[in-house]
C-alpha cells in the first residue's frame, strides 16, 4: 500500500514539474511580443547617399521626417563639395591652389578650420591638417600604396605644420608649400551639421552613420538605447555591444586602411605628424564617445597617433569625452563614464578589460 | 521522504529541464550569418545568402579542416582529426548544432541575431 | 593491494576497454559532439559499487589513458578526464545513499556530472557558443547513464556474494 502510494506521489509530482517546465516555455518564448507594444505614429524614414567619400545611412523617426532627411541629405552632398580636396570646385581646393592669396571661405569651412585648427594646438600637433602632402607620399589619397624614403619624408615634413594656416575675417591663407586637408574632422563635423538640420526640423530620434561614424540624435523610438556594433580590429567580425543615446561615436584604427609594404610589413592610413610615418604605438583601435562628432573624429585620429599612455593623460586632463582603446595585445582600455554601457560578446569574453578611472 | 526518492525527483527534474532547454534551442531563430570560430575567435563571418559556392581551407597545428560552401548551405567537407564527427554533421541547419571539431578546435555556427545591432562603428 | 585484487582490477580496466573499443566501431546516429553511450561505464559503475574510492580511480583512469591511445584522439583525453573526475566523486558520494536495487539513479547522475564536466572544458576551449549543446547533452546523459546503470545492475545482481566495499 505504502509503496503503490509513493509511486502515484511520484508520477504526479513528475506530471506537476512537467506543466511547470511546459508553461514557463511558453512563458519564455511570447514574451517579447508582450513586451513589444507597438510605437506612437511615428513615422520612419530611411536614406542612403555616397558623400564626403564614404557610403552615409540616415535612418530617423518622427513626423515630417522625409523632409528633414532629405534637407540633411542636401546639406552632406552640399559640404562634400565645399571642403573635398580633390574637387577643383571645392572651397579647400581653392584655398590649397591659391599660391598663398587670401581665399573668402563659407562659415561652414571657417568654423571647421578654426575648430580643427583648435584641436591640433590642443593635442599639440598629434591631430594635424596639413599632413595631406605626406599622406600622398605614402599613396594613402590614391590607392597607390609604396614606402618613401627617409628623405624624402623629411621634406615633405618641412611643409607640415598648422601654425602656417592663417585665418582672419572670413578668409583663409597657407604659407608656402603648405597643403590643408580637413579629412580627419570633415565627416565629424558633416555628421554634426546634419544632425542639427533633423533636429531643427524636430526629429528626436535617429541614427547617422557616416561610413561607420555613428551620430545618434535621442533614443530609438521605442525608448531603449541604441545598439551599436564595435568593430573587431583584428577579425571581420564585432567585439561587442555599446549602448548610447544621444552621443556620436567614431573609430579610428590602422586595420582601416593599411597596405603590406615589400617588406612585409604592415602600414596603416595613420600618419603620426612628428615622424611621417604611420603610427606604430601598441594600438590597434581607439574609439571615442562624446556630444560631438567633431570633436570624436579629431580625437579618435589624434589620441590614436598619441599611443596608450598619452591618451590617458589627455583624458584625465579634458574628461570633455569617454573613449575605448584596444591595444595590439588585445587589451582593452574603457573610460568609466561608459564601463557600463559597453558588452563584450560571448567570443571575445576572455578579452581583459581595463576601467580607466578618473585621478 | 527518503533521499533516493529525492535523488530520483531531481533527475526527473534535470531530464525535463534538458528537453526543455533543447526545445528552446532549436525554436531559436537563426539570420543567415555563419561565423567560423576558431578558439573562440571569428575567422571568417559569411553571409550564406551571398556568399558563392566555395570551400576554405583551415588549419590548426599543423592539420586542415576543409569547410564547404554550396547553395546557401555549409558543411564540414574534411577534417584531419580522429572522430570525424564534425563531418558526419552534415549541413548546418539549426542554430542550436554548431558544427563542432573539438580536436581542431573549430566551429562553424550561426551568429547571434545580428539585427538586435542598429549599426556597426568602423 | 594482494595479487588477487591487483589481478580483478586489472581484468575489469581490460573489459572496459574491450567494450569502448567495440562501442568505436558502431557508427555513432547522433553525430553530436560528446553524446554516445558509453557502454564502458558499466564498469565504471559496477566498480563503484565492489571497489573502494581509490580502486574505482585506478580503474577508470587506466581506462581513459589507454582508450585515448587506442583510438588516436589525445584531444579527447582532457574531457575524459574533467568529466570522470567530476562524475567519479559524484558517484563515490552517493552509494552511500543510494542502494543497490537504484545503481541506474546513481548512473545518470554520474552521466550528467560526467556531461557538465566535459561541457566545462569546452567552454574553456571554444567559448561559449558551445553551451547551446548543453541543453542535449543533459537529455542524451539521462538516457545514456539510466541504460548503463541498469546493465550494471543486472550485472551485479548475478554476483551471488555480498557486497563489501573491500
Amino acid at each position: 500500500m505504502k509503496r503503490k502510494f509513493n509511486r502515484i506521489f511520484l508520477v504526479l509530482s513528475g506530471i506537476f514539474i512537467m506543466i511547470l517546465a511546459v508553461s514557463s516555455l511558453v512563458m519564455v518564448l511570447f514574451f517579447p511580443e508582450l513586451l513589444s507594444f507597438g510605437t506612437s505614429d511615428n513615422s520612419e524614414a530611411t536614406r542612403e547617399l555616397f558623400a564626403m567619400d564614404t557610403y552615409i545611412t540616415m535612418t530617423a523617426y518622427g513626423r515630417d521626417v522625409e523632409t528633414a532627411v532629405s534637407e540633411a541629405a542636401d546639406k552632406l552632398t552640399e559640404l562634400e563639395q565645399l571642403w573635398s580636396v580633390t574637387e577643383p570646385e571645392s572651397e579647400i581646393y581653392a584655398v590649397n591652389h591659391s599660391n598663398g592669396q587670401a581665399v573668402s571661405v563659407s562659415s561652414e569651412t571657417e568654423d571647421l578650420l578654426s575648430f580643427a585648427l583648435q584641436m591640433a594646438e590642443e593635442t599639440k600637433g598629434a591631430l594635424e591638417p596639413t599632413i595631406y602632402p605626406v599622406l600622398t607620399a605614402w599613396g594613402f589619397t590614391t590607392e597607390e600604396n609604396r614606402v618613401p624614403s627617409d628623405s624624402e619624408i623629411t621634406e615633405l615634413l618641412k611643409n607640415v605644420g598648422y601654425e602656417r594656416v592663417h585665418m582672419e575675417d572670413g578668409s583663409v591663407w597657407l604659407e608656402n608649400g603648405i597643403m590643408l586637408d580637413l579629412g580627419a574632422v570633415g565627416k565629424g563635423y558633416a555628421g554634426d551639421l546634419a544632425a542639427q538640420i533633423l533636429r531643427d526640423n524636430g526629429i528626436t530620434s535617429a541614427l547617422l552613420d557616416l561610413g561607420g561614424n555613428i551620430q545618434t540624435i535621442g533614443k530609438k523610438p521605442d525608448g531603449s538605447f541604441w545598439k551599436l556594433g564595435l568593430q573587431d580590429p583584428f577579425s571581420e567580425g564585432t567585439l561587442g555591444i555599446l549602448e548610447i543615446s544621444n552621443k556620436a561615436v567614431v573609430t579610428s584604427g590602422a586595420y582601416e586602411r593599411y597596405f603590406i609594404g615589400e617588406d612585409g610589413k604592415r602600414y596603416g592610413h595613420i600618419i603620426d605628424p612628428v615622424t611621417g610615418y604611420p603610427a606604430e604605438n601598441g594600438l590597434a583601435s581607439v574609439t571615442v564617445i562624446a556630444d560631438e562628432g567633431r570633436l570624436c573624429d579629431a580625437l579618435s585620429t589624434s589620441l590614436f597617433v598619441m599611443g596608450a599612455d598619452r591618451a590617458m593623460e589627455y583624458w584625465q586632463l579634458h574628461q570633455n569625452f569617454d573613449m575605448i582603446l584596444i591595444t595590439e595585445d588585445g587589451e582593452i582600455y574603457l573610460t568609466d563614464g561608459i564601463a557600463d554601457m559597453f558588452t563584450l560578446d560571448s567570443y571575445h569574453s576572455n578579452m581583459k578589460v581595463n576601467v580607466i578611472e578618473d585621478e | 521522504m527518503s533521499k533516493q526518492k529525492i535523488l530520483m525527483i531531481i533527475c526527473v527534474v534535470v531530464f525535463l529541464l534538458g528537453i526543455a532547454g533543447s526545445i528552446l534551442v532549436l525554436l531559436t531563430p537563426h539570420g543567415t550569418q555563419v561565423n567560423i570560430v576558431q578558439d573562440g575567435i571569428v575567422l571568417y563571418t559569411i553571409d550564406l545568402t551571398t556568399a558563392q559556392d566555395q570551400t576554405l581551407e583551415i588549419e590548426y597545428k599543423g592539420r586542415t579542416n576543409i569547410v564547404q560552401i554550396e547553395n546557401g548551405r555549409i558543411c564540414m567537407l574534411e577534417a584531419e582529426c580522429p572522430d570525424q564527427t564534425c563531418v558526419h554533421m552534415e549541413w548546418l541547419d539549426s542554430s542550436a548544432m554548431p558544427i563542432v571539431c573539438l580536436p581542431n578546435h573549430l566551429s562553424i555556427e550561426y551568429a547571434e541575431a545580428e539585427d538586435d545591432v542598429d549599426a556597426v562603428i568602423r | 593491494m594482494n595479487v588477487r585484487k591487483l589481478t580483478q582490477l586489472a581484468m575489469l580496466t581490460g573489459v572496459a576497454l574491450i567494450i569502448f573499443v567495440i562501442e568505436l566501431q558502431i557508427p555513432n546516429p547522433f553525430p553530436i559532439p560528446g553524446v554516445k553511450l558509453g557502454l564502458a561505464n558499466i564498469i565504471t559503475v559496477y566498480a563503484i559499487y565492489r571497489y573502494r574510492a581509490k580502486e574505482v580511480m585506478m580503474i577508470v583512469f587506466c581506462r581513459i589513458f589507454l582508450a585515448a591511445m587506442f583510438s588516436g584522439n589525445m584531444m579527447a583525453l582532457v574531457y575524459s578526464f574533467a568529466g570522470s573526475i567530476l562524475c567519479l566523486t559524484g558517484m563515490l558520494g552517493l552509494r552511500k545513499i543510494i542502494d543497490m536495487s537504484h545503481i541506474w539513479i546513481s548512473s545518470i547522475f554520474g552521466a550528467i556530472l560526467h556531461n557538465i564536466g566535459q561541457i566545462s572544458i569546452a567552454v574553456l576551449v571554444m567559448g561559449k557558443g558551445i553551451l547551446v549543446y548543453f541543453p542535449f547533452l543533459l537529455v542524451s546523459g539521462c538516457f545514456a547513464g539510466a541504460f548503463t546503470g541498469i546493465c550494471a545492475q543486472l550485472f551485479i545482481k548475478r554476483k551471488t556474494d555480498d557486497i563489501r566495499y573491500d
